[in-house]
């Protein structure tokens, strides 16, 4: 690639909230159909996107639907005669399209959803937790979530060039941290539309595009005589994404600079390191900044900043986190009645090391729920607590609730509590 | 040692009577000091109307339950039968299991020296013209009777249901005993009208059972398909369309050949081109698409993808032009209106041979019986190739 090649990647600067850059995305991949139905803080996404089509900067079918699931349905079926198609959502609304989320997974189509990740009501909550996007883990999903604006934008690209790749040919959600980066703005680097161009090819869905010139049926009745097989398929089709994400890094990389280094996750100051958190999303700000500072007081510890849940990057995890004494696994969400009544992450990720000969200690920290705010200084104590299980100290219990307001944190006694 | 029972009944109208033979069985075969249970293939949706299902039942005088539960309980279908069951006796010219299985026997699954009961005011001879040969011997038993056809949760109560539990008990006591029948039916204050159509029918159908000689059958061959591996066929759930095409005549229009659904029909519209005047509602009103528009403007009718759902007949504005007519006066399913253009006299002769003096129609509300009057008297109209002739 030469230099004039190279100084086009990025056209120019913009500032930008999360949500926006995933418009501005939608906008370069040349989405053919887009659904919208309202709900925060996906909303700002579909009004930027209605705003860009009326100003004439993208040419696309923009349908109001009445619900989440026509949404989901109306972007789905686009994409079964081979349109581009988007749509979005977040939270309670997230899982009312969830019979057509399921369906779409199990067709093959790969339309890109946007969630902006947000608890889970009742009560009413609009703060960020990861339940809604996390749901769909099991159906046959990409899921992915970008910490910045910028790399929000990047990931509709990318998670395009992925979902659409024939090998895989799967839906893909991008998750956004509701509040903290779908409204929260900074300078984003657009990139240029001849650029992406290089990058993301048109939608080809080749033989199973429906279309009065190729008649097929999509989705029959097929029952136990077909389904195992399907699935088996579709298992396949996650195979191959793991290659054909890292390809898609590759070539990004190639195209826009030296963007990412490993696809999957981002190891941050861990080469050294005795002990590690893992964690999605933006909770990434404060435990990178947490990292710094404790370095300055010598203690050697990292972050992992998980960007793929699924394909769930299984022996690069397992090759990571072998290397170090303790992994503290954040957990923005909440798994339920689960072992150990600990998150969904701490499970994977505890899933991944247990081959291992010898494995690190895990911690789990439930925080951040609801939207509640995840301080430095609470990182900081996630990090004193996984180094002291890393050094043999305080191993129970292995899931701590950090943030959580609490009568005996505040010094109440126990005869006073109710 | 397992007894096994299936019973071939036709989706939502015999749902209710099935289930019903199917666990009146276990409860008689339980009082006999036997482990039993039933279970059934498709017996909620998807039920559509007419299709042929199975209900099964297994009995067991030595094994422990979770066994008989092991042995029996885990398959969609069953590999061999004591004794089947068959509640419409047009289920004998073949069912379809599964779209892509094509039509089988309906006696597919009779063991040797098991038993075929069909519910049926046949002679076995008459429904042995339509039932494949079986390499070795087995039993066939008629039980005089209609199809007891009802609705979705009705249930018909004309005695069907007690008498089959007789018949099953002539057919093999070791499943049950009609004194254990006849007692579980006057149980718990019944009227005794139901206990006495059992033994009834438990008379009858011991004089009923006849041997089938390997061999005696019409020859039918049929395969069972082999389904791809995962790898070998086409990625998200899309199958390949039927091609499209439509030309005038008989077969003219594009169909699946691999799911005709004719098996689904009790009974086949017959009509009467002569009558006919054109007025496309048989044509357009088929859920199935069976009509094949003709050059001369009629429809002829693809019989092997007829369903038998009465539409066109309850559609067709003229008196005794389409009439519903039993399946199984009909030996093939061969183009009416190519017989007709034939032989115009000799095809209209036919069909109201076929179609006989009686008419019956089912009343909307289900499972309130079927209503038979005399056919009306309806003149021949001179053929198109009369009028040319002249």
């Amino acid at each position: 690639m030469t230099l004039a090649e190279k100084t086009i990647a990025y056209e120019r600067e913009e500032l930008l909230t999360g949500c926006q850059a995933v418009a501005q995305a939608v906008r370069l991949a040349d989405v053919d159909v887009i659904a919208a139905y309202p709900i925060r803080p996906y909303t700002e996404v579909m009004d930027n996107l209605s705003r860009i089509i009326a100003d004439g900067q993208l040419d696309a079918e923009y349908i109001v639907a009445d619900s989440e699931h026509s949404q989901f349905e109306i972007v789905k079926h686009a994409s079964s005669v081979g349109a581009r198609a988007f749509a979005g959502s977040s939270g309670t609304g997230w899982m009312y399209g969830f019979e057509a989320l399921v369906v779409t997974a199990t067709d093959r189509l790969p339309v890109l959803f946007l969630v902006g990740n947000r608890a889970l009501d009742d009560p009413g909550a609009f703060g960020v937790e990861h339940n809604d996007a996390l749901a769909i883990r099991d159906m046959g999903w990409l899921l992915c979530w970008a910490t910045t604006a910028q790399e929000a934008l990047e990931h509709v690209l990318i998670g395009y060039r992925v979902a659409e790749d024939p090998r895989v040919r799967m839906p893909m959600a991008l998750a956004l941290d509701g509040a903290f980066l779908t409204h929260s703005q900074h300078m984003v680097r657009v990139p240029a539309a001849e650029t992406v161009r290089r990058f993301l090819p048109p939608f080809d869905l080749g033989d199973r595009r429906l279309h009065p010139d190729n008649p097929i049926s999509i989705a029959p009745q097929v029952n136990e005589d077909w389904v195992m097989e399907l699935r088996r398929q579709n298992w396949e089709a996650a195979r191959r994404a793991r290659r054909v994400i890292e390809q898609a890094y590759r070539e990004f990389n190639e195209l826009f600079g030296e963007r990412y280094g490993t696809p999957f996750f981002d190891e941050y100051m861990t080469d050294d390191a005795e002990v590690v958190l893992v964690g999605l999303g933006t909770v990434a700000m404060p435990a990178r900044t947490a990292v710094r500072r404790l370095r300055e007081h010598g203690h050697r510890v990292g972050y992992v900043n998980l960007r793929w849940f699924r394909p769930f990057p299984g022996p690069e995890v397992r090759a990571s986190l072998a290397r170090f004494r303790a992994v503290g696994v954040i957990d923005r969400d909440f798994a339920h009645g689960s072992p150990d009544d600990g998150g969904v992450l701490l499970h994977e990720v505890r899933s991944c090391l247990y081959p291992l000969p010898e494995r690190p200690q895990v911690l789990n920290f439930l925080t951040g729920l609801g939207g509640r705010d995840i301080s430095i200084d609470d990182v900081t104590s996630m990090y004193e607590q996984t180094l002291a299980a890393g050094r043999g100290r305080a191993l129970e219990p292995a899931v701590r609730w950090i943030g959580v307001r609490e009568e005996a944190a505040r010094g109440v006694p126990e005869e006073r509590r109710p | 040692m397992i007894k096994r029972v299936e019973i071939n009944y036709r989706g939502i109208y015999q749902k209710t009577l099935a289930r019903r033979i199917g666990s009146d069985l276990v409860l008689i075969a339980s009082r006999l000091g036997k482990v039993a249970f039933s279970n059934g293939r498709y017996s909620d949706a998807p039920e559509r109307d007419g299709i042929p299902c199975k209900y099964f039942v297994f009995v067991s005088p030595d094994l422990p339950e979770e066994e008989l539960e092991a042995e029996c309980g885990a398959k969609l279908d069953i590999d061999v039968a004591d004794v089947s069951i068959v509640l419409d006796d047009t289920m004998v010219k073949g069912v379809e299991p599964w779209a892509w299985h094509g039509v089988r026997p309906i006696n597919e699954k009779v063991s040797a020296d098991g038993c075929l009961l069909v519910v049926t005011r046949r002679e076995p001879t008459q429904l042995l013209a339509f039932i494949a040969a079986k390499p070795h011997p087995y039993r066939l038993a008629t039980l005089e009777g209609d199809a007891s056809l009802s609705g979705l949760w009705v249930f018909k109560d004309d005695l069907t249901h007690e008498r089959v539990l007789g018949a099953v008990a002539a057919v093999d006591p070791g499943i049950v005993t009609i004194d254990a029948v006849a007692d579980y039916l006057a149980d718990e204050g019944r009227e005794p009208r139901r206990a006495e159509a059992a033994r009834t029918a438990h008379a009858a159908t011991v004089q009923r059972i006849r041997p089938v000689a390997p061999d005696a059958g019409i020859s039918w061959t049929y395969a069972i398909p082999e389904l791809p591996a995962w790898d070998a066929f086409g990625e998200g759930v899309a199958v390949p369309g039927v091609e499209r095409r439509s030309e005038l005549g008989p077969g003219g229009q594009a169909r699946n050949a691999g799911f005709p659904r004719g098996t689904t029909k009790t009974e086949r519209p017959v009509v009467r081109f002569d009558l006919c005047t054109r007025c496309t509602l048989c044509w357009l009103e088929c859920p199935d698409g069976c009509f094949d528009p003709t050059a001369d403007e009629y429809y002829d009718v693809a019989y092997a993808y007829c369903t038998g759902c009465g539409k066109c007949a309850a559609v067709c504005p003229v008196k005794e032009c389409i009439v519903m007519v039993d399946e199984l006066r009909f030996e093939d399913t061969a183009s009416p209106w190519a017989a007709y253009r034939r032989d115009p006299a000799a095809y209209l002769a036919w069909a109201e041979g076929k179609k006989g003096p009686e008419r019956r129609s089912y009343a909307h509300i289900t499972g309130t019986g079927v209503e038979v009057r005399p056919a009306p008297a309806v003149r021949a109209r001179r053929t198109r190739k009369e009028v040319a002739t002249r």
